[in-house]
């Protein structure tokens, strides 16, 4: 307690309030279970005889009482009613802090002010009612049990049951009776509740299978059994799902604020990438996706990640050849898989970021070269699908953009040579030569196969080879396919 | 109502302060008090806001109603830390014996202005750190209090945003408050265009000094405060860290890194001090509520789908208060809540 007997007053009074309303509260509920109670008296009425009504009259007395009781003793806690007089009035936790602070050793003159400004605003206050009454749910249902044991105290007693049905037979009857009931109880007892576990369509494909099924699937193979049901081609629908987390973070954006400084700053490419998939696939079916919308999405992420060095360029391309094949599904999947790795990549940079110094375009010193007025060296430059960098142009000796686009434009970047092998089986040993041979492969042999084959097709539309190769060169991909 | 002289001086002089800064400043009255919250908390504030908006006038004003010495530094990406810090420099004394002698930097000022501090390399950005954080700089082995009090005021704005170098985490944490100055409605633009095109700029007069802004700070460091408010104020901080097994769901799905314990230091701080220039005693639950937005928004690091759904902070530590609010309700019995 405080100094001010006020305060302490008002505090009284609320804890007063308190069991008041905790008093109710366990009151109603210990009443109304004493009426279930009642009512589970009155019911056996028969057996209990005429002390019944009061016995549930008494049952509710001592629920009530047991309730009020239990409300009445549980401790209120003198922090918690100085928090509700604060609520309650509007004194911005003032009672509560004095109420911790006053008795303090180490309370600054600050403290004694504070207990004066508390003491002058409570003995401002119009004390009034504070503390909420609380009806539990027991209060609203409290009218039926009490209702039951009223009819139930008027009615005439019910007869208990006995435990077994009245005797409409004559004895040798019944014994027959007994024994067909209980001979085909036996026989029908065991598949009945082997039925309940299956749906009928289930339990006839069973049937069949044992009548002339193959050998290889069993009864108990539910695997077997689902092989060939329409269940096997339906897939989970997860973009409406998706789609309802969207719409639930759209509520935290705020249309007419700020750009963010520091979310601009780390705001890059893949995350855009990542915002245009969202967009793309956002509660639509593989079958509702713009096929062209995907192939871009998909170009942009293969070129950002041929850009980085990144290993989701060939989950990307993948995607590409899935969507000419028109696979929109496993296109979607190849996306997916290609946006797993973007974003583990982005993550495991961000991990680093504090260890390295600084972020990835601070340490490269590009940010130097813009404010210099460089501009953007050939590094840093996008390229379209196949404008890549020249070799021997640039500063950059890294040659980018599609293969056959650079082959195109310049024959003598990779060249072969080679020499025939003389031996148990001839040959020819290879090399490459040019700029090209000297640097790792760029480009995964799943992610060009496809352009690749397509290429071919296209010259052999266009009557670009002798008709006499076709039959050579489409067998030659085929080998490839097969290998 | 019965008042400390001390808690009556320093409601004078918050308002004198305010008063003077609004002469000059039209609108971003929250700005103005979180500034001031910010100064007498004894911490560093950080504003953004596009250019135009009156950021760095508002601190020359401010540095103008005050008795303080004010240097400002404009922050350029050839800026070197020697440029903020200061350097040794060979003199000849009169006997002609050459020595070092160290020449100050613009940081030996009470208030700083660190004009556009992103636009600075992190390495020129990071010789602010010591000084921000220990009142001190070390140059050729030998530490050099700064004066007190200590108050920086940086700039930055979120356009234009190449050549730029994101203030790093630890930086960023090194301040107080970071305070967002947005645009004037309508009514306080033509306030602005007929107050600085009609007639001659207010005079500021200098209404409080050095030694009363000190004393002010341990004042506010007497500020009572409620053991069930503290705990509002530090369960707000935990719902910030996705790894809390009470953190709200917001926070588990956008937050990288939540708000470090400094987090939790200026949140209280700042409502200490604006609980006294209401001429309050104690801290209150509002006055929490009011500091966790400046106090927690550059402390919490989106993660990836954070960043990439263009999270806002001040929503996200919006929700995060809302549901700790919730929790704290709840976890009372209902005829106390």
């Amino acid at each position: 307690m405080t100094e001010s007997p006020r305060i302490d007053g008002l505090l009284r009074r609320i804890r007063g309030e308190v069991r008041r309303r905790r008093a109710e509260y366990y009151g109603v509920r210990g009443a109304f279970w004493g009426a279930v109670g009642g009512v589970a008296v009155l019911l056996s009425k028969h057996g209990i005889g005429s002390a019944a009504p009061w016995i549930a009259v008494a049952l509710v007395i001592v629920g009530a009482g047991a309730g009020i009781a239990y409300g009445l003793a549980r401790r209120v806690a003198l922090a918690d009613v100085a928090r509700v007089a604060d609520r309650a009035f509007g004194l911005d936790d003032r009672v509560a802090t004095t109420l911790e602070w006053a008795e303090r050793p180490d309370r600054t003159r600050l403290v004694d002010s504070l207990v004066a400004d508390t003491i002058a605003r409570v003995e401002a206050l119009e004390i009034k009612r504070v503390v909420r009454r609380v009806v539990p749910r027991e209060g609203r249902l409290l009218a039926a049990p009490v209702l039951a044991c009223l009819l139930l105290a008027v009615a005439p007693p019910i007869p208990l049951p006995s435990g077994r049905l009245p005797d409409f037979l004559p004895s040798g009857e019944e014994e027959r009776e007994e024994r067909a009931s209980s001979s085909m109880l036996e026989e029908t007892s065991r598949p009945l509740t082997k039925d309940q576990t299956k749906r009928s369509s289930f339990e006839e494909r069973d049937f069949a299978q044992r009548a002339g099924g193959s050998g290889a699937s069993t009864t108990g193979d539910l695997s077997a059994i689902f092989k060939d049901t329409s269940l096997a081609s339906q897939r989970p629908d997860f973009n409406s799902f998706m789609k309802k987390g969207d719409e639930r973070l759209r509520m935290l954006e705020q249309v007419d604020r700020l750009p963010d400084l520091q979310s601009d700053f780390t705001n890059n490419q893949y995350k855009m990438v990542y915002r245009k998939s969202k967009a793309l696939t956002g509660g639509l079916r593989p079958d509702q996706i713009s096929p062209q919308k995907l192939r871009e999405l998909l170009e942009e992420m293969e070129r950002l990640g041929r850009k980085g060095g990144a290993n989701w360029s060939g989950d990307a391309m993948e995607g590409m050849e899935a969507l000419e094949g028109g696979q929109p599904d496993r296109a979607l999947d190849a996306m997916q898989k290609a946006l797993d790795k973007m974003r583990a990549m982005d993550e495991a940079q961000r991990s680093g970021k504090g260890l390295r110094g600084g972020r990835e375009s601070d340490r490269s010193g590009r940010g130097r070269d813009r404010a210099r007025g460089d501009g953007a060296g050939p590094e840093d430059q996008d390229f379209g699908e196949g404008e890549g960098l020249m070799p021997g142009r640039g500063r950059s000796g890294t040659p980018k953009g599609e293969a056959t686009q650079r082959l195109r434009a310049n024959p003598y970047d990779v060249g072969v040579e080679g020499e025939s092998r003389r031996g148990r089986k001839d040959g020819y040993d290879t090399n490459l030569t040019g700029r090209g041979g000297s640097m790792a492969s760029r480009l995964q042999y799943l992610g060009v196969i496809g352009q690749y084959r397509k290429a071919m097709e296209d010259a052999i539309t266009r009557e670009q080879v002798p008709r006499d190769f076709h039959d050579q060169i489409r067998s030659y991909f085929q080998a490839l396919d097969e290998r | 109502m019965n008042r400390d002289a001390r808690v009556e001086a320093f409601v004078a002089a918050f308002e004198a302060l305010r008063a003077e800064v609004e002469k000059v400043i039209v609108g971003h009255r929250e700005v103005i008090t979180h500034v001031l919250i910010g100064m007498f908390a004894g911490g560093h504030v950080l504003l953004e806001g596009v250019p135009g908006l009156g950021k760095t006038l508002l601190i020359k004003t401010l540095s103008e109603s005050l008795e303080l010495s004010f240097s400002r530094i404009q922050f350029t990406p050839d800026l070197m830390p020697a440029d903020i810090i200061g350097t040794n420099i060979i003199v000849e004394d009169a006997d002609g014996r050459k020595h070092f002698q160290f020449q100050h930097g613009p940081i030996f000022a009470h208030i700083l202005l660190a004009d556009e501090i992103n636009r600075a390399t992190p390495k020129t950005q990071s010789a602010l750190l010591e000084g921000m954080q220990e009142g001190a700089v070390t140059v050729g082995g030998a530490s050099r209090p700064l004066p007190a009090p200590f108050f920086v005021l940086a700039t930055q704005n979120p356009i234009e945003m190449e050549g730029t170098y994101p203030l790093p985490e630890a930086q960023l944490d090194r301040f107080l408050f970071k305070l967002r100055v947005r645009y004037p409605a309508i009514e306080e633009l033509n306030a602005i265009i007929d107050r600085t095109t009609q007639s001659r700029p207010a005079a500021v007069s200098r209404v409080v000094n050095g030694p009363a802004v000190m004393s002010f700070r341990e004042l506010i460091r007497e500020v009572p405060i409620a053991s069930h408010v503290r705990d509002f104020a530090s369960s707000i901080v935990m719902a910030t860290h996705p790894q809390w097994e009470k953190a709200p769901e917001v926070a588990r799905r956008f937050v990288r890194y939540g708000a470090s314990p400094r987090g939790a230091q200026a949140l209280v701080l700042g409502a200490k001090v604006r609980a006294l220039a209401e001429g309050r005693y104690n801290v209150s639950v509002e006055d929490i509520k009011a500091m966790a937005t400046p106090a927690l928004r550059h402390r919490i690091i989106l993660n990836f789908e954070g960043e990439a759904e263009g999270i806002d902070t001040d929503n996200l530590v919006a929700r995060i208060m809302e549901n700790t609010e919730a929790a704290t309700a709840q976890s009372r019995e209902p005829f106390l809540r």
